[in-house]
């Protein structure tokens, strides 16, 4: 208190506090005045004032940060952060870069679609426009879901335009409005072998061409499966494109009998005249003794390929076992496996077995994959009951046969139209002529009544009569009837006798 | 006391309060914008692919919630002629899929990985381990570092895509020690389960955009850093370095190395005469003295201070480390869990490469070291 005093000098009050409060009121001091009739702000204590100078601060600091987030992650997730991610734009996307896989949930079950089980479709092609709408519309129309089969194509060397229908049509079942149409991933492989082995029936099923084209369609199959072959996959179905017909539940069908490898059998409808059917796939057979003789005594890089003269190996082949009205389900074990339609478990790839592109125990490609798998110890089994038809493409030899066929069928049809039209002529020349009498007749004779009737009042009758008595020098056949000559009715039968008699 | 609300609440406020909100505010900021921190650049999001259904080769984008309808997998093609390789890889951008096989985790093979000076968006680490205990130790180990590596370390470090697999099948040996595994009568069950390890990784990684495969044992803890172009350099379609070992002398009292690989071989008659006598399911094992094959080692083959790039046909590898042109793997050349021809895993290999029309090609000169237990 006193040295408050002394600095602000002798006088007992403050001159500013008598300008302030110079309104007659008591300034201060009274600590019991209740009265309301003061406005005092409450004013800007410093403890607010720090306060406020306080948030100015965070805010700026808030600013700042901002400013500098957006410059440190340039898009996107400032603006994702505002807008509470509802405003994400396309190309904001989070990168996975590890996968982990455990292969012991792959291992393929009998009941695969329940357990979601992945199925890898490896289709090989080449130059297969002309197939390719059929292999659609089978596709379409499995029955096992679609969004668990990855589809997997490999078009090598194609001159026609396979690629450019192929993709169109996968977009286009990729953008149906059935959800359940839409397949799982899709890819299409190009790899051209610089193929020199002619596609065409007749050098393709050649047996100097076996051993090499084997082996390239043993290495297209190799790079098909090795590119598109994921640790998810649980089962590879192999299919050829040019497969007519097949149970649409076939992935099912193969998938319950739970086997390594299974095949169905393959045979291919046929013109009536070649016996209306035939066993079209003869690479699934059970090994003989006589084939492994054959084998010892050939070199390192042959090949025995089955079906031809040249290797006559007596091998029980699943498809000469087929009975129409046998058991579906029946297996058979076998040892080598055609490649039409193949079900595996993708176990069987992983470990290494794989489609031989050099000769594997004297076999390649498929038949050297069954041998392979037997090898290795997994199951492979065909169902000799179990068909499905192969697209019919007659060989050099039946299309002389059918032009020939054909030829003779022209011919044929060519004589009996002919002989048609001969037997027309004799009867229009013969046959009907009674009829027509009867018809002549009746109209001669209505006419010969009406010329009764009028006959007094038709002066033009005579030169009628005459012009068709100078005609009527022609013989008419006996029945002519004598009596009620008209002049009008003897002229048209006459004119008919005319014509038929240039006939005779 | 009835006091008045509003003001003297805020009076009240803790400049404390304001700034644990403040603290809170940056946490959930830091979550809503976290998971971006550890992105890619724009070049390596472009060539990611679209869906995770893809070749596990590349990255994918993760799946995005947004609400309606997933689209589905799009129509992918791949050119499989364009896939170069060339003797000139970085050059031509060049995919490389490093496999290995794991059974333990060791950190050096790992530092060795990260050293390597090939660009790492262009390398894929494929990894299969088996499904027992020390596998499990060995993949916890491994996804440590794996994050570490992919999620936090520096974008030049990043690999492109990472691949753990786990095996469907139990290994022959309850054991992995050195000891127990070498012993002849254990080979046979145990290099059939490596070859299916080794086949079950390599087809279900390889993809369409590989262009080499190189086979690198978890055990391999040092190499030189510029191994891949090294290998790549020569443009064989199978390329072998001489694998050696560091241990302690004890005659010498220092460190010194020893060759390790002996599956890197000349065949000899001998070996040929001895197969020839042999069962259909019979295999020819290197390595051991009760079988002596007098065939040609590369092991042997070094030379100290000779060129590094000297080169000797093979006809047995081993897959301690090997450089393979995907094109190889392609055709359909991969382990025989069997005999083959007598061989069996990786050196079965290399003669199912031959009858493909692929020779090996080994370096006796250009080392690379084993792990010391």
């Amino acid at each position: 208190m006193l040295p408050f005093t002394s600095s602000s000098g002798s006088k007992a009050v403050p001159r500013h506090h008598v300008s302030g409060y110079s309104n007659g009121y008591p300034r201060g001091g009274n600590t019991f005045e209740i009265s309301p009739h003061r406005f005092q702000p409450r004013g800007t204590t410093p403890a607010s004032r720090r306060r406020r100078r306080l948030l100015l601060r965070i805010g700026i600091a808030v600013a700042i940060c901002g400013l500098f987030a957006l410059f440190v992650w340039p898009r996107g997730s400032i603006i994702s952060l505002v807008s509470l991610g509802l405003l994400s734009r396309g190309d904001d996307f989070q990168l996975e870069t590890v996968r982990y896989y455990d292969l012991s949930n792959v291992q393929g079950t009998a009941r695969g679609w329940e357990r979601e089980e992945r199925i890898l479709l490896c289709v090989p092609l080449r130059d297969a426009e002309p197939h390719l709408a059929m292999f659609f519309s089978h596709l379409r129309n499995f029955t096992y879901p679609h969004h668990l089969i990855d589809l997997a194509f490999l078009v090598s060397d194609s001159k026609d335009r396979t690629l450019e229908v192929l993709s169109n049509n996968l977009e286009a079942i990729q953008a149906d409005p059935d959800d359940l149409q839409h397949y799982g991933e899709i890819s299409i492989i190009e790899k051209d072998f610089g193929q020199k082995v002619n596609q065409d029936v007749e050098s393709r099923h050649g047996f100097a061409a076996q051993a090499s084209r084997r082996k390239l369609m043993a290495q297209a199959r190799n790079w098909l499966l090795s590119a598109a072959l994921r640790p998810y996959h649980s089962w590879v179905y192999w299919r050829d494109v040019d497969v007519e017909t097949a149970p649409f539940t076939i992935l099912e069908d193969l998938m319950r009998h739970n086997k390594d490898v299974i095949v169905p059998n393959v045979w291919r409808p046929l013109p009536d005249w070649l016996g209306g059917e035939q066993p079209y796939d003869l690479n699934s057979w059970q090994e003989s003794e006589t084939a492994l003789a054959l084998a010892d005594t050939l070199d390192e890089d042959a090949v025995i390929v089955e079906g031809y003269a040249e290797y006559a190996t007596w091998r029980p082949h699943l498809a000469y076992l087929r009975d129409p009205y046998g058991d579906p389900d029946m297996e058979m074990e076998i040892d080598g496996v055609g490649g039409v339609s193949i079900l595996a478990k993708a176990k069987v790839f992983r470990h290494g077995v794989h489609f031989p592109a050099f000769s594997f125990e004297k076999h390649a490609e498929t038949e050297g994959f069954g041998k392979m798998a037997r090898r290795m110890d997994f199951s492979v089994v065909g169902l000799p009951h179990y068909t499905i038809w192969h697209l019919y493409e007659p060989s050099v030899d039946d299309i002389k046969h059918m032009e020939q066929m054909e030829q003779e069928k022209l011919a044929r049809e060519a004589e009996e139209k002919e002989k048609a039209e001969k037997a027309k002529k004799m009867k229009e020349s013969f046959g009907d002529a009674t009829s027509q009498w009867e018809k002549d007749k009746t109209e001669m004779q209505n006419i010969a009544l009406q010329e009764k009737k009028k006959k007094p009042d038709t002066p033009g009758g005579s030169t009628e009569g005459k012009a068709s008595k100078d005609k009527a020098n022609t013989p008419a056949p006996g029945s002519q009837p004598a009596g009620k000559e008209s002049p009008n009715g003897p002229a048209k039968v006459v004119a008919r006798n005319e014509k038929k008699g240039g006939v005779a | 006391m009835a006091r008045p609300l509003g003001p003297v609440r805020l009076k009240k406020t803790n400049p404390v309060t304001i700034v644990l909100g403040a603290a809170l505010c940056i946490f959930i900021l830091y979550f809503l914008i976290g998971p971006s921190t550890s992105d890619f650049s724009p070049a390596r999001k472009a060539a990611a692919a679209l869906h995770p259904l893809s070749p596990p080769t590349s990255p994918f984008r993760k799946a995005t919630s947004t609400g309606g309808k997933v689209a589905p997998p799009p129509v992918i093609h791949y050119n499989l002629n364009n896939v170069t390789i060339s003797a000139n890889p970085v050059q031509n951008k060049e995919n490389v899929l490093i496999l290995t096989p794991m059974a333990r985790f060791y950190q050096g093979y790992w530092d060795n990985l990260l050293q390597l000076t090939y660009p790492h968006e262009l390398i894929t680490l494929g990894f299969i381990l088996p499904k027992n205990k020390e596998g499990n130790a060995a993949t916890t180990e491994l996804q440590k570092q794996i994050a570490k590596t992919q999620k936090s370390g520096p974008e030049k470090d990043r690999f492109k895509s990472i691949i753990i697999l786990r095996q469907d099948f139990d290994p022959p040996l309850p054991s992995q020690d050195e000891g127990e595994r070498h012993k002849m009568q254990n080979q046979r069950g145990r290099r059939a389960a490596m070859a299916k390890a080794r086949n079950s990784l390599l087809f279900t990684t390889l993809g369409p955009s590989t262009s080499w495969v190189l086979w690198l044992d978890a055990d391999i803890v040092e190499t030189p850093r510029t191994l891949i172009q090294d290998l790549a350099r020569h443009d064989k379609p199978l390329t072998a370095p001489n694998c050696f070992q560091r241990y302690y002398n004890t005659d010498s009292k220092k460190m010194d190395e020893r060759p390790y690989d002996f599956n890197n071989w000349q065949d000899s008659p001998t070996a040929q005469e001895i197969a020839s006598k042999m069962g259909p399911d019979d295999i020819l094992l290197e390595g051991y003295a009760e079988l002596a094959t007098y065939r040609a080692l590369m092991a042997y083959m070094y030379k100290e201070g000779e060129d590094i790039h000297q080169e000797v046909p093979l006809d047995g590898v081993g897959g301690t480390a090997l450089l393979v042109k995907a094109d190889v793997h392609r055709d359909g050349a991969m382990f025989p869990a069997f005999s083959f021809y007598h061989l069996i895993e990786t050196e079965g290999f290399a003669k199912m490469a031959k009858r493909l029309g692929w020779q090996a090609t080994g370096l006796p000169n250009y080392k690379v070291y084993h792990y010391n237990e």
